[in-house]
This record gives structure tokens, C-alpha cells and sequence, in this order.
């Protein structure tokens, strides 16, 4: 189990100050999948890593299975499996069974038992006949197969997947989700993903982050039911607002159909109809765009750098 | 076991695996090895010769083929450990590290070791030559020899933590490597003695292990100077053992400790 109390980041430059997290109490139960859902730059790679204890909080505090994550960093480790959002996680000169069985020496495992544990693990995430194949011949979709089967290596009871079917193609994502689900049933996950189908899909319950806050929790049908009456209008394009632009959902023939909370729709048109709402719908309601996105520390992904300049 | 697994995954898999994947680096880092004998041996002989002779040190052939030697043992930890170090963070493998119970310091360790191991090849392959070429080595100060090379591996182990802590801070590989490693074969009494700088260099060159560890290298290996020969220089080295391991780790720790904070343990 994870829970985190008031849990705040503040990271300092020499020209700016950005406050990742403000006040975030999060917990994921043993057996769910708890998902961590927000635009860039909302917190939630902080979170992650805060509670992985690769990034140390400002101030509350975070527990793994009861460890603090601050002070007890390396029992939390044993109890962690971590899978990060980046183009290189692995050796790509190295073979997938040859990688798996570099961060199983990391782990402490003999070869004997890296090779076999590997094997497992490759087999579990459908690679067993790519194990011999220099990793830099993978595709996305099989390096986060890999990388998920890395993080298993040491058969953790809590597994944090930052994104883990970023960039990869439709049939590898059903089958990241295939493994996501049935590695659930007897761990804790939390994941962060953009593509609110997946999360409807797997998740159990829903912590949406937004500039560093919680701005609404439950599951995914509580957090539906937040969004309240969802319908869809037509809209002529010269009218729309800087208000409505996040809800449009296509232009056509000149008019741009918008789609998104009763209250917020009836102010622009009178004609509209409801619709059965998505969680892609509430999400769009509840959150929108971040205000900030900016990534102090990671410079990794497209977009990182300041949208509005942080104070 | 769990020292073996360790070696076979940094030493072979990390290690030579990697390495010899990169065919033409390999190569010319081979021949990176052997180039510089002949180099030094032929300008040696028409202007070296005289300088070491005139200091009563033997030949120039000897001296620079014990220089280039050992002192690869110091450039190659530190360019292992930075650069290492510095690809680990740019991949985002590095926070794999953290996670691990082996950790960051037995990233540093294990890392250091490859550094030693490819080294060693470097050193028998450069003695060879040397002794191809007429270099005579003495087995009697091989025991002070080995003193003073387990001193030197362990103050090249310490200043790779400390540029090991410049690069988790600055994000700075191949400089910090380069400056490493063309300072110590400059001032470290590699190729030229000590002697033959300027008195204001000299007092420098004093303050670099590899400096006193060349002087008790050559010392055993050339002249067959036992331990109380070269108790000086093994006193030396230990003092300096005894300033570099403990202030390279903590520096090291403290870099990380910073990362940690900043969130900068993987960043370009």
C-alpha cells in the first residue's frame, strides 16, 4: 500500500520557483490499480518519484507498505518496481535476457537465478523468443514490455508505470494492459497515462492531479458522474472563446462542435442534446489544460519547456 | 555469489560485451594503446634519453613505458566512472541504480573496476612492447610494486568518486575525463620527470598520487627497490589513500543526496 500526507515539492532554480506538488495526500491499495491522471506538468512524474525516493519531498510524508520513504529509502526500494517514461531505459547493445539479467545482479540474484527469473519474465510479457535479440532491434512496444518485465526482476509487491504505453502502437498497448491487469491481483500499481480509455479500462480508482493538486478522486464512474450532464453543441467558429476551446472535439462546415458540461455549453448555445459522458469527457470538465507546464528536471519529452513562465 | 553475478554483469555483459559491440572503437582504442610507445620511444631516443640519463634514472624507453602504464590506470577510472556516470544519467538508467540494493556505490565500485580491468590488458600489453624493446624489469621490487599499485588503484578509485561527484553535479562527461586525464599525463611524472618542470609546476606535480606512485614503480620495477627503499614513497601514497577514498565517497554521496533533492538524477 502507498498513502502520501500533504505531501509538497518545491523545486528552486536561480530564476524561478516552481511548486510541483502542493498538499498531495494519495493512497493505492493492495490488488487495485490506481491511476494518476493529469496534464503535463501537473505533478504526477514528481509524485512517482518522490515516492520511488529517487526525488526527496519538501515537506509531509510518503509511505510504501508503512516505510517512510525518507527515511527508510532503502526497505522502500526492496518493496518498488519502477518503469519511467524514456526513449532509453535499457542497454540496447545487450540482449533482453542479458539486461534482465544485469538488473538482477543489481538485485543481489545469482546468475543461475537471474537466468531463470528472466526467462519467467520475458515469458510473462510474451518476449521469450525475441531473449536473444540485441535490444536496440526492439520496437516501443516491446522495450516497455521489456522494461515492465525489468521492473519485475525482483518480484516487488508495488509496481509505479509512469506512462507505460507512451508511444506505442495499438496492439502492444492491449497487450501492456493485458500484463498491467494481471500482474493487479496481487499488487499494488499505480500508473499515469494520457489515453483515458486505458485508464477506464484498468483503473480502479482515479486521483486526477492539476498544477500540483488533487482536484478530484474516486473511481472511474464517481469521477464521471462529477463531470455532471455532458452535452454536445454546435458552435459557429467565429464565436468560440478562449473558454470553450478545450472542449471542442472537431470544425465542421464552419462550426466547431463542442462537447463538455451543461453549465459551461448553455452559455454559448441554446441548442444542444446529451450525450452519454466518457471519462475523457469529465476529465476535460474537471481539468483542461495544466496552467504550468514546466519541468524543472526532465528534459526529456517533447514540450517541457515553460508554457507560462513560473514564478 | 552475489560478488560473481555482480562481475559477470559489469565486467562482462556492461563491460566487455558493450565494448567489443563498438568493433572500430575497440580497435583504435587497441591501438590507442600501443601508439604511443613507439611515439615516445623514437623522440625519446634522440632528446629523452638525455634528460632521464642526466637525472641518473636509466633509460628513456623505461621510464616513459612504466609512465604510460600505470598512469592509464588513473585517466581510464576516471573517463569509465564520468563518462559512465554521465550516459547513465542522460538514459534515465542511473535512477535503476538508486533503486537497487547494490546502489550507487556499487555502481562507482563495479564501474571502477572495468576501468581497472581494461587497463590491465592496456599495462601487459604496453610492458610487453617495452620489454620488446629492451626495457628490463626486476622481479625483486615486484612486492613493493604491488604495494604501490593496490595504493594507486585506490587513490584512482577515490578521485573517480570525486569526478564521479563533479558530474552528477555539472552534467559534465568528456571534460572532466579529458582534463583528468591530459593534467595527470602532463603533471604526473608520466612521460618526462618530475624534475624537468618549472619549480612552480614541480611543488604541483607533488600534490598528483600517480607522481610518487611512477617514482616507486620505477623505483621496483626497474631498479629493484625493496619496501625499505621506497618507504617513503608507500607513506605517500597512503596518506594520500587515506585523503582521496574517504573524500571522494562523501563528495559522491553528497552529489547524489543534491540530485535527489533537485530531481536531477536523470537529466540532459
Amino acid at each position: 500500500m502507498i498513502e502520501t500526507n500533504s505531501l509538497t515539492k518545491v523545486f528552486v532554480g536561480k530564476k524561478w520557483k516552481v511548486e510541483a506538488l502542493k498538499g498531495v495526500d494519495f493512497k493505492a491499495e493492495r490488488g487495485k490499480v490506481t491511476a494518476l491522471v493529469g496534464p503535463n506538468g501537473a505533478g504526477k512524474t514528481t509524485l512517482l518519484k518522490i515516492i520511488s525516493t529517487l526525488i526527496l519531498p519538501t515537506s509531509g510524508s510518503a509511505y510504501v507498505d508503512g516505510y517512510d520513504v525518507v527515511s527508510q529509502p532503502n526497505e522502500v526500494r526492496k518493496r518498488l518496481g519502477l518503469v519511467t517514461v524514456s526513449d532509453r531505459l535499457l542497454y540496447y547493445r545487450l540482449s533482453g535476457v542479458e539486461n534482465l539479467l544485469f538488473y538482477g545482479a543489481l538485485y543481489d540474484m545469482s546468475i543461475r537465478e537471474a537466468k531463470k527469473r528472466a526467462y519467467e519474465l520475458l515469458d510473462l510479457v510474451g518476449l521469450k523468443e525475441w531473449a536473444d535479440e540485441p535490444t536496440m532491434h526492439y520496437s516501443t512496444g516491446m522495450l516497455r514490455r521489456l522494461a515492465i518485465a525489468r521492473s519485475l526482476m525482483h518480484d516487488p509487491d508495488t509496481i509505479l508505470l509512469d506512462e507505460p504505453t507512451l508511444g506505442v502502437d495499438v496492439a502492444s498497448a492491449r497487450k501492456v494492459r493485458q500484463l498491467v491487469r494481471k500482474l493487479s491481483s496481487e499488487r499494488t500499481i499505480v500508473l499515469t497515462s494520457h489515453f483515458m480509455h486505458e485508464i477506464e479500462e484498468l483503473a480502479d480508482f482515479i486521483f486526477v492531479l492539476k498544477s500540483g493538486k488533487i482536484v478530484a478522486k474516486g473511481s472511474p464512474e464517481d469521477i464521471i458522474k462529477m463531470a455532471g450532464m455532458i452535452v454536445e453543441a454546435k458552435l459557429d467558429s467565429n464565436s468560440v472563446t478562449a473558454l470553450v476551446e478545450r472542449f471542442i472535439t472537431k470544425y465542421e462546415n464552419g462550426y466547431a462542435v463542442i462537447r463538455g458540461p451543461k453549465s459551461i455549453v448553455e452559455q454559448f448555445s441554446s441548442d444542444f442534446y446529451e450525450i452519454q459522458p466518457s471519462l475523457e469527457d469529465a476529465y476535460i470538465a474537471l481539468v483542461g489544460e495544466n496552467e504550468q507546464d514546466f519541468r524543472p528536471y526532465q528534459f526529456r519529452r517533447g514540450g517541457a519547456w515553460a508554457r507560462e513562465r513560473p514564478v | 555469489m552475489s560478488v560473481l553475478s555482480k562481475l559477470y554483469a559489469y565486467l562482462y555483459l556492461r563491460g566487455f560485451k558493450v565494448w567489443i559491440s563498438y568493433k572500430t572503437n575497440a580497435a583504435l582504442t587497441m591501438l590507442s594503446w600501443i601508439i604511443p610507445v613507439f611515439t615516445y620511444y623514437f623522440t625519446g631516443t634522440a632528446l629523452g634519453n638525455r634528460i632521464v640519463s642526466g637525472l641518473g634514472g636509466g633509460s628513456y624507453t623505461a621510464f616513459v613505458v612504466v609512465g604510460l602504464a600505470f598512469q592509464g590506470y588513473v585517466s581510464s577510472t576516471i573517463t569509465t566512472v564520468s563518462q559512465r556516470l554521465r550516459n547513465e544519467q542522460l538514459y534515465g538508467t542511473l535512477e535503476y541504480y538508486v533503486l537497487s540494493p547494490s546502489g550507487v556505490l556499487g555502481f562507482l565500485t563495479y564501474s571502477s573496476l572495468w576501468g581497472f580491468a581494461l587497463n590491465s590488458v592496456n599495462m601487459a600489453v604496453i610492458l610487453a612492447i617495452g620489454f620488446g624493446l629492451g626495457v628490463k624489469y626486476s622481479a625483486s621490487g615486484i612486492a613493493a610494486a604491488l604495494i604501490i599499485f593496490v595504493l594507486l588503484l585506490l587513490t584512482s578509485f577515490g578521485i573517480a568518486a570525486m569526478s564521479g561527484a563533479v558530474v552528477m553535479i555539472t552534467k559534465q562527461g568528456n571534460p572532466i575525463a579529458f582534463f583528468f586525464s591530459t593534467f595527470t599525463a602532463l603533471m604526473g611524472n608520466t612521460v618526462f620527470p618530475v624534475t624537468a618542470l618549472p619549480w612552480y609546476l614541480k611543488d604541483l606535480s607533488y600534490a598528483i598520487p600517480l607522481t610518487w606512485a611512477l617514482q616507486g614503480l620505477r623505483g621496483s620495477l626497474l631498479e629493484g627497490l625493496s619496501f625499505s627503499g621506497l618507504s617513503n614513497i608507500i607513506y605517500v601514497m597512503l596518506v594520500f589513500t587515506l585523503i582521496t577514498v574517504p573524500l571522494g565517497l562523501y563528495l559522491y554521496s553528497k552529489a547524489f543526496d543534491k540530485a535527489r533533492k533537485d530531481g536531477t538524477l536523470s537529466q540532459y
